[in-house]
C-alpha cells in the first residue's frame, strides 16, 4: 500500500474531475488519472439518472444531460440502490482502502436489502432465491423486464 | 455461478415504436462494439487475471455488461412492438424484418451477425486491459452516433444512461492497468507475461 502511494502524487487535486497520475512513470505505458479517494457524490437516484454516481465522472455527449426525475416507486427504489451498489463495487474494486466508499456501500446494502423484501411481498420475486410465501408460484406473474407497460415505473 | 434478476439496471420504457431506429440501435445487442462482445470479453478475460482487483473488476463489470445487453434487447423489443404492414416496410427495417420478423438478434446494423472475432482473450493482462480500455471508448462512440440519428426521447434516455456507463468502465479499466503495473517490474513492465510466467 504505501509502495503503491509512492508512485502516485501526494497532491490533492481540487477538481471532481481531476486524478492523481504517479509523478515519474515507465515510458510506452497509457495512463488514466486515478480518482482520488472521497470523490464527490450524487446520492443514489440521481446517480441513477445520471448513469453514474460521481459528478466528476460525468461527461456527457453534445450537453445531452439526463434531467429527469423517475417518479417514486418500489422498482425506481430499488433500482437507483442497486445503481449506486454496482458503482461503488465498481469503484471499491480499484479502491480497497478507502473506508468511507466501503461505509456507504455497506449502507446502501442495508437499503437495498430492506427494499428488495418490501419490493417481493407486494410485486413477487426477484430471483428463484426469493422466498416465496404467497401460497402461489408468482416467478411467472406480469411484467416481465422488457416488455413496455404504459402506468408503472 | 449466474442468477436472473427480474428487473432492468435501469428503466427502459418506449412510448413510440420505430422500427427504423430499431434497426439502428440493434447494434449494441450484437455489433462490434456492443453489449455482448462486452461481456464475454470480460467474462472470458478474467481467467487469466492474476491478481484480486482484477479478478473482481473484470467479473463485476462484465456483469453488468449482461444487464446492459438486457436493456439494449428491450429497447429493440419495444421499438418493434405492434408494427403495421406499413412499418414493417419501412426503409432500414425490411431486410433486419425477412429474417428474424421482430425477434431480438445479436447483429450488427449493417446485418453482420454477432461474431467473436469482434473481441479478444489475448491472455496477458496488460494487453487485456488496453484492448478493454479501448472497447469502452468504441462503445461510447457508438452511443454518441446513436444519439445523432436519434430524435427519440425516451430511446436517447437510456443509451445517455449506458453511454456514461462506458465512461465509468473506461476510468476503472484505467485505474485497473495501474493497479497491475505497481505489481510488475518497475523498470520494464514488459518483462514476462504475468499471467504466464511465474
Amino acid at each position: 500500500m504505501e509502495e503503491r502511494n509512492m508512485n502516485r502524487q501526494h497532491m490533492r487535486c481540487t477538481q471532481a474531475g481531476e486524478g492523481q497520475l504517479p509523478c515519474c512513470a515507465p515510458l510506452a505505458n497509457p495512463y488514466v488519472p486515478f480518482q482520488q479517494t472521497e470523490p464527490p457524490r450524487y446520492e443514489a437516484r440521481r446517480g441513477l439518472v445520471r448513469g453514474t454516481l460521481f459528478p466528476g465522472l460525468e461527461l456527457p455527449f453534445l450537453g445531452m444531460v439526463n434531467e429527469q426525475e423517475l417518479t417514486d416507486t418500489p422498482l425506481h427504489e430499488l433500482q437507483a440502490l442497486g445503481f449506486a451498489i454496482q458503482e461503488l463495487a465498481l469503484y471499491l474494486d480499484t479502491h480497497r482502502d478507502d473506508t468511507e466508499a466501503l461505509e456507504l456501500y455497506r449502507a446502501y446494502q442495508d437499503l437495498y436489502n430492506r427494499g428488495r423484501e418490501t419490493y417481493i411481498k407486494e410485486y413477487g420475486p426477484l430471483n428463484h432465491m426469493s422466498e416465496e410465501t404467497s401460497g402461489q408460484y408468482r416467478w411467472l406473474n406480469q411484467p416481465w423486464p422488457w416488455e413496455f407497460r404504459e402506468n408503472e415505473g | 455461478m449466474f442468477v436472473y434478476e427480474k428487473k432492468l439496471q435501469y428503466p427502459v420504457k418506449i412510448k413510440n415504436p420505430n422500427p427504423r431506429l430499431a434497426a439502428i440501435v440493434i447494434t449494441q445487442y450484437g455489433g462490434p462494439d456492443g453489449e455482448l462482445g462486452a461481456s464475454l470479453r470480460y467474462l472470458s478475460q478474467r481467467y487469466a487475471m492474476p491478481f484480486d482487483e482484477l479478478k473482481g473488476l473484470l467479473t463485476d463489470i462484465g456483469t453488468e455488461e449482461l444487464g446492459h445487453l438486457e436493456m439494449m434487447g428491450a429497447i429493440v423489443h419495444q421499438l418493434t412492438r405492434k408494427l403495421s404492414d406499413e412499418q414493417i416496410r419501412e426503409a432500414g427495417f425490411a431486410p433486419y424484418f425477412v429474417d428474424h420478423t421482430t425477434g431480438v438478434f445479436p447483429t450488427a446494423a449493417s446485418g453482420f451477425p454477432w461474431s467473436a472475432a469482434s473481441m479478444a482473450v489475448k491472455g496477458d493482462p496488460i494487453t487485456d486491459l488496453t484492448e478493454d480500455l479501448a472497447a469502452e471508448q468504441k462503445a461510447r462512440t457508438t452511443y454518441d452516433n446513436i444519439l445523432r440519428l436519434s430524435d427519440d426521447p425516451d430511446v436517447n434516455d437510456a443509451i445517455k444512461f449506458l453511454r456514461e456507463r462506458e465512461i465509468v468502465h473506461f476510468q476503472r479499466f484505467g485505474e485497473a492497468l495501474q493497479l497491475l503495473r505497481e505489481k510488475l517490474d518497475q523498470k520494464n513492465v514488459y518483462y514476462m507475461n504475468p499471467a504466464f510466467d511465474r
